[in-house]
């Protein structure tokens, strides 16, 4: 009777201490969406998605032209990264076996795991230095390394996951193998690929460290993808760090304009793979 | 094992098949010291074989026996292994199928495989799927598929929603849309490694009667491990053990009168 006592006790205190751990991590996330709310929740008003930042000192103005900018930074990694990333995922799902994928793999193992203000470095190096000035182009291309390995391991491990009868059931109507890749593994592996896809681009989106040494920063429009653009990370980054109340107050805002930017994309790439991922017959 | 005799003499091959049913057909493939390796594994040993035009012929064996792997020489699917070698000679009426272009040669030999595997596409774009890769478009299209879902016996449970997903339909049911799939770019030869195997006894005899019917236009091989299976509708039946045929006859001798003591006893169900 003491054992079957104890034995409940213990189960019982496990489950509360899992329990707790688990609410403990999602607490994390809501008390910093609470703040951010609470925080930025006031400063997000009409003119922050429409005005200049102000000189120093004055207060209101906006963070239009970062708005803009992080899209126009963020578009230009996607169309660098995505093409070569899906491409690249092709191929070590389809067509690759032996030497040379493993070490792609691998190296994009590596690559996803470098500090990202070293890959910020690179791009400077790259890009910025010799055309001898920051720019919105130079931040694509430092986000767009960042996206390129997500993108590839996604893109493969979906593939993978297409049954080998669907190959062989396209193969055996006379398909090359390219058209059995494009017209029934990629169609029937599209929704997790691109939730990869998704999710890899909700996380340069939060990246500041690259574009600290790419597309830097500017209090102005930016009229061209050659020039120094500003990006809510930076702005951030640059207005919480001022002695200014008022730029502290639009730096959470532009915080909590950021996170919620984020969860929209990671709650669009769950919808996407739960209405219809491959289904198994 | 050298090359099978026949229990019956055959007749010289009638050059005009239809004018007069000929008792013995041209073969439609001539299989000759056909051996098969998987990386160093020897999975066929020396096979010889003639399968007749417009007949049913049935491959059963234990498992591991070689018959799928066999079935799988004939459209080269086994290109898909890494290591998969062969050696031999497969003919398709008289032209040397393994230097065949490959996607002519699985267009003219089509396959459907043990487990239906129908693409997540509606039904009509998996019907039209194998016309569309070879560029078929329209109203041609369309009557194709309408065509070869009635060849499949399909045509009057899916009409009305073809453009539904093919997974709506039941297991039976995809397996004769597979079916269907395959008849669409009109194949010389259908090969059908196991077909019924997971179906139910209804769906499965409702294969059996469209193979049947098809074998008009079409000559058809079936690996099965259902044995009354072969014996129900197979014109001839070969026996695989361990890589090697061991008998290739008329049906009804090899069920009935097996000359080989191997065929009895799996016929007999003594092993396997």
């Amino acid at each position: 009777m003491m054992r079957h006592r104890w034995r409940k006790f213990v189960n019982a205190l496990m489950f509360g201490i899992t329990a707790l751990c688990a609410l403990a991590s999602v607490c994390v996330l809501f008390w910093i969406l609470g703040y951010l709310v609470w925080n930025g929740g006031r400063a997000l008003d009409l003119d922050f998605f429409t005005q200049l930042p102000k000189p120093p000192g004055e207060t209101g103005g906006g963070m239009a032209n970062a708005v803009i900018g992080s899209g126009q930074i963020i578009l230009v990694a996607a169309l660098i990264g995505v093409p070569i990333g899906f491409l690249g995922g092709v191929y070590l799902a389809e067509f690759g076996s032996g030497t040379v994928p493993f070490l792609i793999r691998y190296t994009a193992d590596l690559l996803n795991g470098v500090p990202s203000i070293v890959i910020g470095i690179f791009a400077y190096t790259l890009v910025v230095v010799p055309a001898k000035h920051f720019s919105a182009f130079a931040g694509g291309v430092a986000l767009s390394i960042i996206l390129i390995p997500t993108t590839l391991r996604t893109t493969e491990q979906f593939l993978r996951a297409v049954p080998q009868t669907l190959r062989e059931g396209a193969l055996a109507l006379g398909a090359s193998k390219w058209q059995a890749v494009a017209t029934v593994v990629v169609p029937a592996a599209i929704r997790g690929v691109s939730t990869g896809i998704i999710l890899g681009i909700a996380r340069i989106a939060g990246e500041t460290a690259p574009l600290l040494f790419t597309s830097f920063s500017n209090r102005y429009w930016g009229t061209s993808l050659n020039q120094p653009t500003a990006s809510l990370p930076v702005m951030i980054f640059t207005y919480a760090i001022s002695p200014y109340a008022d730029w502290h107050r639009q730096a959470w805002a532009a915080a909590l304009l950021l996170l919620a930017a984020m969860l929209l994309l990671n709650i669009a790439a769950r919808l996407a793979l739960s209405r219809g991922s491959y289904q198994r017959t | 094992m050298g090359t099978l005799s026949r229990s019956t003499t055959p007749d010289p091959p009638s050059v005009h098949p239809g004018t007069n049913a000929p008792e013995r057909v041209l073969p439609k493939l001539k299989i000759s010291h056909l051996n098969f390796f998987y990386g160093a594994y020897q999975a066929l040993h020396d096979v010889e074989l003639e399968i007749s035009a417009n007949r049913i012929t049935a491959l059963i064996g234990p498992s591991g026996c070689g018959k799928s792997t066999f079935l799988r020489v004939l459209n080269r699917m086994y290109e898909t292994v890494r290591n998969a070698r062969v050696a031999g000679e497969v003919l398709l009426d008289g032209e040397n199928a393994l230097a065949l272009d490959v996607a002519v040669l699985r267009r003219r030999v089509g396959m459907v495989f043990q487990k239906p595997n129908p693409f997540p596409k509606s039904i009509f774009d998996n019907v039209a799927y194998g016309l569309r890769v070879n560029g078929t478009r329209g109203t041609v299209l369309r009557e194709a598929v309408e065509h070869s879902l009635k060849r499949a016996a399909l045509w009057d449970e899916v009409k009305d929603q073809l453009h539904q997903s093919a997974y709506a339909l039941s297991g039976g049911q995809q397996q004769r849309l597979c079916i269907a799939r395959a008849l669409a770019v009109n194949p010389e030869v259908l090969l059908l490694d196991e077909p019924s195997s997971a179906l139910d006894p209804i769906a499965t005899a409702k294969i059996e009667e469209l193979l049947f019917h098809l074998k008009a236009n079409c000559t058809i091989v079936i690996v099965t491990h259902n044995m009354q299976q072969a014996a129900r509708i197979a014109d001839e039946t070969g026996f695989f053990l361990l890589g090697r045929l061991i008998e290739f006859d008329r049906t009804a001798v090899i069920f009935k009168n097996p000359a080989k003591k191997e065929t009895e006893d799996y016929i007999t169900g003594r092993f396997g």
